[in-house]
């Protein structure tokens, strides 16, 4: 009895796995059929996965899904036969029925054994739109049948019937796994924590000198695979970014039709590689940059025929890899940023002093501020003063950055760059007192004496000569209240985030290495300034910095200073 | 206080010594017990936090009780340990460093060898003891950590929060519990 709990408690795991993918393949197909309505592949390929959920809900029991698949079955059977034509309308109330569908998933999968009211209702809706087929509809709904697989939809989806859609899927031939993340999560701290216990043992062969030899190089050769065995698991967890930026279709879709606007999505780099936890990441900040696009970038139909734009406007989704980093940006051909506007917004929220010396470099750098937003009305989906802010917080929560440029009239490009991978990166080390602190390597510009006025004038912070332009500083020692005799000479990191850039005086600097990531806990929820921790090869523990938060309380002061 | 002396009925309390006192923590919290090793600091942390150290790949934090206590912050000795204990820290189990200054022995108490804290004359809150365990002639102050160690993540909060303008604001609370 119990192991048919746990076999069932299985089935269903597995089906709402599967059903959320059919669903994102079915709402694509459907913004796919809108624009080109006589794609029969598109139909068939919908109404298998629409076929498919009914079996599999059938399986699970979860009736109210079945019975909704079943009449979203009905509609697209019609639409097969020729006895119903696809336009707008319909498409939206499919893409409504895939809504109500996951709606219905998620009361199944809560325990709901009846089909809530506003399942009814749909139903309804598409009964009445099968029927809506007119006089030919029942002449042509009655020899649909005989070559339907849906007549064996009560009793014959049970059981054989879930596993008949299964040889229409013509891609299935790589051989893959499903596999909790969790258990990917850790084999790769498991392998940040080996290759921390080797470097260790590296370090006292290496001492031991001569007897030792034949040790040391037996431990290179392993070494050697576990650098294999460690890419291995990195590449395990890679994902292609290309279903994630799929979701968007439906978004533009979506808030183009609800803003009176025409638009669609052009996905570039749909194949680039990136680590699983990143992807979670980016949904939402890309969600918020790709309304942003419609929202603010593209313009209504009217005003692109008066520009010589094609009215439907566009907004591209771009992956690429560059130098160890992911770079996505979402591009529109709208109106580019109103500067104007931007600039007596900015003045409003005191961040800048007059409107009329607001340059593109400001305006570029305050859509990123908390309460900016030049939407004149609030809709559902901008005006609120939320957007562009939260994108810049998420994306930096991930050591990213986040940029904007805009050209009058022709469109505007978000650009951001995130790590590839989040639990293994290249860290720089350097020493304060008796701390070694990380900094992630590709922050780091250059590093630079500080000069001896400044070693003496021991300042918590200050401005540096960098090639004849002024670089300000901050002491680590003193922001962090560092016990010990300053050093006779101190070094300076000029690091940078985005378009900023400052400098953070240290004692020593340690080079760079390759860091296992780990999180501080509960305890340290509000420490600013630190963004996690890292095992040095000694077994020690050293922080990472957390590069924007000090680089902006750098330029903070020195804004401050300036204006005093 | 009557009803936490009936939950203790016959338990083993691992002693140790802090500050001047014993103190005692029921024996099944308690993970293991290293030997003082050094501890990264984190900044901006209050007194009582000491910092991290790396516990097999796993970073845990270090807490100094006497300075939790409000009593001057803990020497580290030859004979300084890290007892690795696990607390209920917002009804989720975590593992934590505490110092002592040295760890003395295992004991083993019936509920009727454990007295009702006192209300005051001890160095520690009433809040933050079960009782005082009757060892012999001698009395062994045994904690509660998991409010000792909640307390502190509020106060800790707390304190960050107020951190740039007035950190004095802790001080009372350090205070009263130091009376």
């Amino acid at each position: 009895m119990d192991e048919l709990e746990i076999d069932r408690e299985l089935l269903t795991q597995t089906f709402l796995a599967e059903a959320e993918e059919t669903l994102a393949r079915m709402e694509q197909a459907l913004v796919a059929l809108e624009a080109t309505p006589g794609d029969d592949e598109l139909l068939h390929a919908v109404f298998r996965d629409a076929h498919t959920l009914k079996g599999g809900a059938s399986l699970v029991g979860f009736d109210p899904v079945r019975d909704l698949a079943h009449d979203l079955e009905d509609v697209l059977e019609r639409l097969r036969n020729r006895s119903l034509t696809v336009t707008d309308t319909l498409v939206t109330l499919l893409l409504r029925s895939v809504d109500v569908l996951r709606s219905a998933l998620t009361d199944a999968a809560g325990g709901s054994a009846t089909p809530s009211q506003a399942v009814l209702t749909f139903r309804s809706h598409l009964a009445d739109a099968a029927q809506a087929a007119g006089g030919a509809a029942p002449a042509a709904g009655g020899d649909a049948p005989p070559h339907s697989p849906r007549d064996g939809g009560e009793g014959g989806a049970s059981g054989g019937d879930g596993g008949a859609p299964e040889p229409a899927i013509p891609h299935a031939a790589s051989r893959t796994l499903r596999v909790d993340v969790g258990k990917l999560d850790r084999m790769l701290d498991l392998s940040g924590e080996i290759a921390i216990a080797r470097g260790r043992l590296t370090e006292l062969l290496e001492r031991r000198g001569g007897g030792a030899d034949d040790a040391l190089e037996a431990h290179r050769d392993a070494d050697r695979l576990y650098l294999d065995l460690q890419e291995l698991i990195m590449r395990a967890r890679m994902v292609a970014i290309g279903p994630t930026f799929h979701q968007h279709v439906r978004t533009v879709r979506d808030v183009a039709t609800a803003a009176g606007k025409h638009a669609r999505l052009v996905v570039e780099g749909e194949d680039v590689e990136v680590d699983t936890a990143v992807v979670e990441h980016v949904r939402d900040p890309l969600t918020h940059m790709v309304r942003n696009a419609i929202d603010h970038g593209v313009e209504p139909p009217e005003v692109r025929r008066a520009r010589g734009k094609d009215p439907v406007g566009r907004v591209v989704l771009r992956a690429l890899h560059d130098a160890g980093s992911m770079v996505i940006q979402v591009e529109d051909d709208g109106g580019g940023l109103d500067k104007e506007k931007i600039a007596a917004k900015a003045v409003a929220l005191g961040l800048a002093a007059d409107a009329a010396r607001v340059t593109d470099d400001d305006v570029a750098r305050v859509v990123f501020e908390p309460g900016l937003s030049t939407a004149e009305k609030v809709t559902e989906i901008s005006g609120r003063g939320v957007g562009m802010d939260v994108v810049r917080r998420n994306v930096e929560a991930l050591r990213g950055a986040v940029s904007i440029e805009s050209e009058p009239g022709r469109g505007t490009t978000v650009t951001i760059r995130v790590p590839l991978t989040l639990a293994i990166i290249q860290g720089f080390k350097v020493a304060v007192a008796d701390e070694t602190f990380i900094l992630p390597l590709d922050a780091v510009v250059e590093c630079v004496e500080l000069p001896p006025e400044e070693t003496a004038r021991a300042a918590p912070w200050g401005v540096i000569e960098l090639r004849g332009k002024p670089l300000p500083y901050l002491r680590l020692r003193d922001h962090f209240a560092l016990a010990g005799a300053r050093p006779a000479r101190e070094n300076v990191v000029v690091v940078r985030h985005g378009a900023l850039a400052a400098g953070f005086a240290v004692d020593v600097l340690h080079g760079e290495s390759s860091t296992v990531l780990k999180p501080l806990g509960r305890l340290f929820k509000g420490v600013v300034g630190v963004a996690g921790s890292s095992i040095l090869g000694n077994g020690r523990v050293a922080l990472m910095l957390d590069v924007a938060g000090l680089l902006r309380e750098t330029l903070k002061r020195a804004a401050q200073a300036a204006a005093a | 206080m009557a009803k936490t002396t009936e939950t203790v009925e016959r338990a083993q309390y691992l002693s140790f010594s802090l500050a001047g006192s014993e103190y005692g923590v029921g024996i099944l919290k308690v993970k293991e017990i290293l030997q003082y090793e050094s501890v990264t600091k984190v900044p901006s942390t209050p007194r009582s936090v000491r910092g991290v150290i790396n516990l097999r790949g796993q970073v845990v934090p270090v807490i100094d009780l006497a300075a939790k206590f409000g009593l001057p912050e803990t020497e580290v000795t030859r004979l300084t340990c890290i007892l690795i204990v696990e607390v209920l820290l917002e009804g989720q189990p975590t593992v934590i460093g505490v110092l002592a200054d040295a760890v003395r022995e295992v004991i083993e108490l019936g509920s009727d060898d454990v007295e009702p804290a006192p209300a005051f004359g001890t160095q520690v809150k009433v809040d933050f003891l079960l009782g005082m365990g009757k060892v012999g002639k001698r009395f062994v102050l045994l904690l509660d950590l998991d409010r000792v160690i909640s307390a502190d993540e509020k106060e800790f909060a707390r304190e960050v929060a107020a951190a740039p303008a007035d950190a004095p604001d802790a001080q009372p609370a350090a205070a009263t519990s130091a009376a």
